[in-house]
């Protein structure tokens, strides 16, 4: 704690504004309780969405996957606020951890700049398009090819969990037995020191033609249905280009971040961003990203693995049961 | 031992720093912003409608129109930079703008390092932010 202090002092200054604040805001609450909502559950929202926020917040940074994944699930399923609003909220969940962990990353070397812009562009622009395909093509496919879709992916999601269980170890610390001349001509290679092992790992990533290629495809897919690319930059950069697993988790907050900055721009200017709704979320996720920061660089690499393969497990149970939904019709319950 | 480890990129480093240091300040003007909408009267719009607005399930649309009798288009909040409200929301953008010039600085900075096919996608991943920010597309 106190090596945390005197390395981040700012993460103490912002946790104590914050605690400071919200004791002020509740000892001198001005706010006009309505049938809805007392003056104290207005506040007790605010500083509830808070608390959630930092918790994950810390989980999204150490995985790599923007908090997004969590966050959404839960408020669809235990309130009724409205989807357009969750969802530009979940940009703001999705981002700012990753915003705010960057810093930390590239101080540390472990995430990899030339990485996070050789996936940017593929992944921006394959969301965009297919975020255009998806109006286009929503006539053409209806709720029947949309369910079909979901379930293949879920299907694949699964798989690359498999595949993080199987390959164990060798996914941590990936040693590609071949590096293609495009990869090697690119020059994606770098080292960095491995805090959990006390010693420098260097890594040059391959089949880049393939990566990009395939970033393309995730963006596609998470514009196309919404997901995001949280779920698959990981498994790419790790299990395709033999990027270090906690580099990859790295660069995947980073570019998740910066990806979702351009995502979030059309809700604030329509004003689906709230304020009084969006600021404590933001604020959890700044704080429990830093948090989150420093203790990816000091876990092991098989901790972060075994995470990521219950976040895919989660995810990918979540896409089955959309996709059994929306072709048999039946209702299942799970969150 | 610390002599052997490896210095990052300065590009990296520098992208990094931006956007740390703009998300930490973003942060402090909208818990500045918040403390204000809940213990001043000072705001464009009344907090306690919003909140129960929300969390009644309202549409953005009905949100809006019940508090100001329209939807906002453009940056709203540079107008009510002296509400709760205002200032709060200026925080959360402030956060998310830092990206560009982030973008744009590691982009120079590559290209110094020679790192010619990264600056150049560099700048066309700030190019696509900025042309965002500003409304000019949106999906």
């Amino acid at each position: 704690m106190r090596s945390l202090l005197k390395s981040v002092p700012e993460l103490f200054v912002l946790i104590g504004l914050t605690v400071v604040a919200y004791i002020i805001m509740f000892l001198f609450n001005q706010l006009q309780g309505t049938d809805v909502l007392s003056p104290t559950g207005m506040w007790m929202v605010v500083v509830g969405s808070f608390l959630f926020s930092t918790f994950i917040a810390i989980i999204a940074v150490i995985a790599g996957i923007g908090g997004g994944v969590l966050f959404t699930p839960v408020m669809l399923a235990f309130t009724s606020i409205d989807t357009v609003l969750i969802r530009a909220t979940g940009l703001v969940v999705a981002m700012f951890s990753g915003l705010i962990s960057t810093g930390p990353f590239m101080r540390k070397g472990l995430a990899d700049v030339k990485i996070v812009f050789f996936c940017a562009v593929p992944i921006v622009i394959g969301g965009m398009s297919g975020a255009f395909s998806a109006i286009h093509l929503s006539k053409a496919m209806g709720a029947t090819g949309d369910a079909i879709v979901r379930l293949l992916l879920g299907g694949v999601l699964v798989f690359i969990a498999f595949m993080f269980i199987f390959g164990g170890s060798k996914t941590e610390y990936p040693q590609p037995k071949k590096i293609d001349s495009f990869s090697k001509k690119l020059g994606l290679y770098s080292a960095y020191w491995e805090e959990s092992l006390q010693k420098v790992v260097s890594f040059q990533a391959t089949k880049a033609l393939l990566g990009f290629l395939l970033f393309f495809a995730v963006g596609f897919t998470g514009g196309f249905f919404g997901l995001g690319g949280g779920w698959a930059v990981v498994p790419v950069l790790n299990l395709v280009m033999a990027v270090p697993l906690k580099v990859s988790a790295a660069c995947s907050g980073v570019l998740l971040a910066m990806g979702n900055a351009a995502a979030i721009w059309p809700y604030i200017l329509y004003g689906s961003l709230i304020a009084v709704l969006a600021v404590p979320w933001m604020l959890g996720q700044v704080i429990g990203g830093i948090m989150g920061a420093y203790i990816l660089v000091r876990i092991k690499a098989g901790f972060v693995r075994k995470i990521l393969i219950v976040i895919l497990f989660l995810t990918s149970a979540k896409l089955l049961s959309r996709g059994i939904e929306g072709l048999f019709g039946i209702d299942i319950p799970i969150f | 031992m610390s002599e052997d480890r490896p210095k990052p990129a300065l590009s990296g480093r520098v992208y990094g720093e931006i956007i740390y240091w703009g998300t930490v300040i973003g942060s402090i003007i909208s818990i500045i912003g918040s403390m204000i909408t809940f213990v001043t009267k000072r705001n464009y719009i009344d907090p306690g409608y919003l909140l129960s607005a929300i969390w009644q399930g309202k549409s953005v649309k009905e949100i809006w129109e019940g508090a100001t009798g329209a939807l906002p288009n453009g940056h709203w909040y540079l107008q009510h930079l002296f509400t709760g409200n205002g200032i709060a929301m200026a925080g959360l953008a402030f956060g998310v703008f830092v990206v560009v010039p982030a973008i744009f600085s590691a982009a120079i900075m590559l290209l110094r390092e020679k790192q010619y096919v990264f600056s150049v996608l560099a700048f066309i991943a700030g190019i696509i932010t900025t042309v965002s920010m500003f409304g000019w597309i949106s999906i």
